[in-house]
């Protein structure tokens, strides 16, 4: 045994101290095995209930899910397939997070042809698009651990692709082919929609009408920063359902921790939040305040997750204690900003939002805009959807001004954190 | 040894230049300094006046003045000057070159005609160099004018109004029009210095006894008042319009067309500009002025000064257009410009501020026909003026300042006509651009349009957030018309969006202001908006008791 074995093995025994097999919280999704998703899914019943019940009619229908960026989209959408898939096994379903540069025609195209890889003029497709020919599903390699890196999904690697010349067309004849095989339809699902810039999207969707008003059955998700939030209002017409997904409440947030929490635990898979053992390591208490710091936003719930048990294994603690998590969440702070790894100009915004406590385009101040060199607040507007991304500000439930605050989380201690640069 | 055989030789062959220049002289003595003779002299002689023979003239003049006596070398040294004076005059040929070589060749005479041995000489060939770096095409215009001004300044040492007053004046009115033209220090006191070098010059040029002289330095007083910016704008334009008025007097139609025809020219650029007196007569006055000009700028005899002549009426009728707010000098200014710019060398000075009136002739005319094409031809015209125009260009800023702002009401007008794709593109282009210049007006206004825009799109959010950005600009500047305008989209947004008391607020104080701005239909336009919110108010109410 060397050295580092003997580190490897200490760092599985903390863990193993917690009661816990390993780290379940990820920032992604689509890292996550089907039955590991299966179990961990909390809460949404309403929207599940809302698209389901789409799915009982033979019309082909157009779903979009909307909310914030972090609010649980891409795993609402593979939850959505994976129930499908156990319900109509006679149904295609697919899944593509959207690739820059790429249209949505094309993009479908891929999806679609690498579900169907033992179709000959399919694979054709893909390869003449330089695509490797196997399921995307089957090469994504797992990348849960503790400093997992933000966004990378799958789906990007393969690019840059020719496109295809006519891609609506050759999406037209695949889906035929597809449906001859798969009687019940074909499900493609697009995910992160709004990846691209936001009048692109725009231009996309509206380039895209024909198609989605074709063969399949679509299924897209995208966070409405920018100005796609108002893609809603322009393309209304578009879609026979919008979704919008909100912040879980505290109960579901306890839950999914249950949820999370007994898809690790060695030994006990209780569920029953009456039951503090449910909760193990946290404490009843503590779970509620992990809850609470998380807002429910599951991608906030996942990274300070991460943190507090890698804090709890590192002090090789049984339970997490008040204490243990107060240190726990004090570390998240500096750790996000500095996974975030802020330009100049993101990191004034993100102090001037610590100043302020709030920012919005209602009540910034000329001064304020002045001091960060901008005359109007649309300017500081990406900054600031930069800074949620990186979980370092909330946008407030405000319908008549965009308006953010930073993630409450107490202050570090450590006097070198960027806060006191 | 040094190796042999190798390389190329050093000694430049200048047997064939060295042969040129004895012709030359020898046709300048014989003619007597005669232009018309010179002229075909160079004429028939066009393909000598090349680099090689810039290249060769200070080696034929080393060869023609080596071991020779003194009055041979004097001799020399005033052919030279005077093949400068022919050269830099010519007008066919390479003006570049023409320019280059006169400078040498006054450089080379300077060798011989020193200060002390020869100060009268040395002071005129001073002036002249002065005239070749004034007119130089090759190098930096700002230096070229600075060794212009040097070389002046050097020529009065000697030309003194005592002992020479007819050429201490000459020099006067030159070192007056290389301080107009200095880039260099601050424009307001170059012109002072200007003023006074023509002022100086007048004193000994009177229409009495250099009626010529006196005109033509009125005429350049005229243009340096026309400049001016210390004093009074308004009393500026009168002294040059005076001063033009005088120049006239002497520059009659029948005995100097050309020099009549330019100051017409400039006489129209006072009057198109004039504060005094009615604005529209003015204008008026301004046009007669250019069209007598292009009786004789015809577009075969003098192409370049047509074409100028055309650009400045079509700001003119431009103007009067504004005025009038008819299109039909619109139409004249925009078909004008185009014709100009058929003709002036792109990239001119001309040729820029041809596109720049075009831009504005054709959003001008935008504003009456509501016609696209003419907004994005505008756009056109600004971005070629801007592309090329040097950066440091002093009116780089003002057209710099019209493409943003034609981008956005462009932009405004495709989204309106459902080219939003484009159109929102255009205006946030256009925000982008304003947001970093000095116009926050200008950004103020491209925001409201922006907002607009969103709002004709339904995008709800981004109206607002873009109205309430204008806002906060056009509070900072405390535009009143801005903040009326602002509070009342921002009100509509809130109301579309159901926020109506919050939405009302904000109209009820755009009802307000447009009150005191005293625009009744906007008071009503604003007004009517409200009451259709207190409307829906009032039916939530009810659905409420119900």
């Amino acid at each position: 045994m060397t050295y580092a074995d003997d580190i490897f093995d200490q760092s599985f025994s903390n863990i193993k101290h917690l009661g816990l097999r390993e780290i379940p919280f990820t920032e992604s999704p689509t890292d996550l095995q089907n039955e590991t998703l299966k179990r961990i899914f909390t809460g949404r019943e309403k929207e599940l209930r809302q698209v389901f019940n789409l799915f009982q009619s033979r019309e082909r229908r157009r779903i979009l899910v909307y909310g914030r960026i972090g609010i649980g989209k891409s795993a609402f959408l593979l939850e959505v397939l994976s129930v499908l898939r156990r319900k109509r096994p006679k149904m295609l379903t697919t899944y593509i997070s959207l690739p820059s540069e790429l249209d949505l025609a094309t993009t479908a195209l891929i999806a679609l042809a690498q579900e169907m890889s033992e179709d000959e003029w399919a694979q054709r497709q893909l390869y003449q698009m330089g695509i490797p020919t196997a399921k995307v599903l089957k090469e994504r390699s797992s990348e849960i651990s503790a400093n997992a890196v933000v966004g990378a999904k799958t789906g990007e690697k393969d690019l840059p692709v020719t496109k295809p010349q006519y891609p609506t067309v050759s999406l037209d004849i695949l889906l035929e082919r597809a449906q001859q095989k798969y009687p019940q339809g074909v499900v493609i699902a697009i995910d992160d929609l709004d990846k691209q810039n936001p009048s692109r999207v725009r231009q996309l969707m509206h380039d895209a009408q024909g198609m989605l008003k074709g063969r399949a059955w679509f299924l897209l998700t995208g966070h409405p920063t920018g100005m796609t939030g108002d893609l809603l209002t322009s393309e209304r017409g578009l879609f026979d359902l919008q979704l919008k997904l909100e912040e879980l409440d505290l109960p579901t947030t306890y839950q999914m921790l249950i949820n999370y929490l007994s898809s690790a635990r060695i030994n006990n898979d209780c569920t029953d939040p009456e039951n503090p053992r449910c909760v193990l390591p946290f404490l009843p208490e503590t779970a509620e305040r992990f809850c609470r710091a998380s807002l429910g936003k599951p991608r906030l719930f996942n990274r300070l997750g991460n943190i507090v048990l890698s804090k709890a294994a590192d002090l090789q603690a049984e339970r997490i204690t008040p204490d243990i998590l107060e240190q726990a969440l004090k570390d998240a702070k500096p750790e996000l900003t500095q996974q975030a790894a802020l330009d100049v100009q993101e990191e004034r915004v993100r102090v001037l939002l610590q100043q302020r406590g709030s920012l919005s385009d209602e009540t910034i101040s000329m001064a304020d805009l002045e001091q960060l060199g901008f005359r109007s607040f649309s300017e500081i507007l990406p900054f600031l959807e930069r800074l949620e991304e990186a979980d370092l500000a909330y946008q407030l439930n405000q319908d008549d001004a965009k308006a953010f605050a930073p993630i409450p989380l107490p202050p570090a201690n450590d006097a070198s954190s960027p806060e006191n640069i | 040894m040094a190796k042999r055989g190798f390389g190329k030789s050093t000694t430049v062959s200048t047997r064939d230049e060295v042969k040129f220049m004895r012709a030359l002289m020898r046709c300048i003595v014989e003619s007597r300094q005669d232009p018309k003779q010179v002229h075909q002299f160079f004429q028939s002689n066009l393909e000598k006046l090349d680099e090689s023979l810039l290249e060769a003239l200070p080696l034929v003049f080393i060869k023609l003045t080596t071991n020779e006596l003194p009055k041979t070398r004097q001799n020399i040294a005033r052919l030279f000057a005077a093949f400068g004076n022919l050269i830099q005059q010519l007008s066919f040929g390479n003006r570049l070159l023409n320019l280059e070589l006169g400078i040498a060749a006054y450089n080379l005479a300077l060798q011989v005609r020193t200060r002390e041995d020869f100060p009268e000489q040395w002071a005129i060939t001073q002036n002249n160099l002065g005239i070749a770096y004034s007119d130089r095409i090759l190098g930096e215009r700002a230096t070229n004018l600075e060794q212009a001004i040097a070389a002046y300044n050097l020529a009065l040492q000697v030309y003194t109004r005592e002992d020479f007053p007819e050429q201490w004046a000459g020099t006067q009115n030159n070192l007056g029009n290389a301080y107009s033209a200095r880039i260099l220090g601050e424009r307001a006191t170059n012109l002072e210095q200007a003023i006074a070098a023509y002022n100086l010059a007048l004193q000994v040029y009177t229409r009495e006894d250099f009626p010529e002289q006196w005109a033509v330095t009125q005429n350049n007083l005229g243009n340096a008042y026309s400049a001016r910016i210390l004093g009074e704008r308004a009393t500026n334009l009168e002294q040059a319009i005076a001063a033009y008025n005088l120049a006239l007097q002497v520059y009659t139609r029948e005995d100097f067309p050309e020099q009549w025809a330019v100051t017409q020219h400039n006489l129209a650029n006072a009057y198109r500009d004039r504060i005094q007196g009615e604005r529209i007569s003015n204008l008026e006055q301004a046009i007669t002025n250019y069209e007598q000009a292009s009786q004789v700028f015809t577009q075969d005899v003098f192409p370049q000064k047509w074409a100028e002549n055309q650009g400045h009426l079509a700001e003119a009728l431009t103007k009067r257009a504004l005025l009038t707010s008819t299109s039909a000098d619109l139409d004249t200014a925009i078909a004008l410009l185009k014709a100009a710019l058929n003709v002036s060398v792109s990239g001119s000075p001309d040729f820029i501020d041809s596109q720049y009136r075009l831009g504005n002739a054709l959003s001008h005319r935008y504003e009456h026909n509501k016609d696209p094409n003419d907004l994005e031809q505008a756009l056109r015209a600004y971005k070629t003026a801007l592309d090329l125009m040097s950066p440091e260009h002093y009116d780089r800023k003002k057209i710099w300042q019209a493409l943003p702002t034609t981008q956005s009401i462009l932009g405004m007008r495709l989204v309106r006509d459902g080219q939003w794709q484009e159109g929102l593109q255009l205006l946030l282009n256009s925000v982008t651009q304003l947001s970093t210049g000095d116009d926050p007006l200008a950004h103020a206004n491209a925001l409201f349009q922006t907002g607009r825009a969103h709002e004709v799109l339904s995008n709800w959010d981004n109206a607002r957030i873009y109205y309430r950005d204008a806002l906060r600009l056009y509070e900072h500047l405390s535009d009143l018309q801005g903040i009326a305008k602002s509070r009342a989209g921002l009100g509509g947004v809130l109301v579309s969006q159901g926020h109506l008391e919050k939405g009302m607020t904000e109209l009820a104080v755009s009802r307000e202001i447009y009150h005191q701005l005293k625009q009744p239909d906007q008071v009503t336009e604003v007004d009517s908006l409200y009451q259709a919110a207190q409307r829906a108010i009032e039916r939530q109410t009810a659905e409420v008791f119900v």
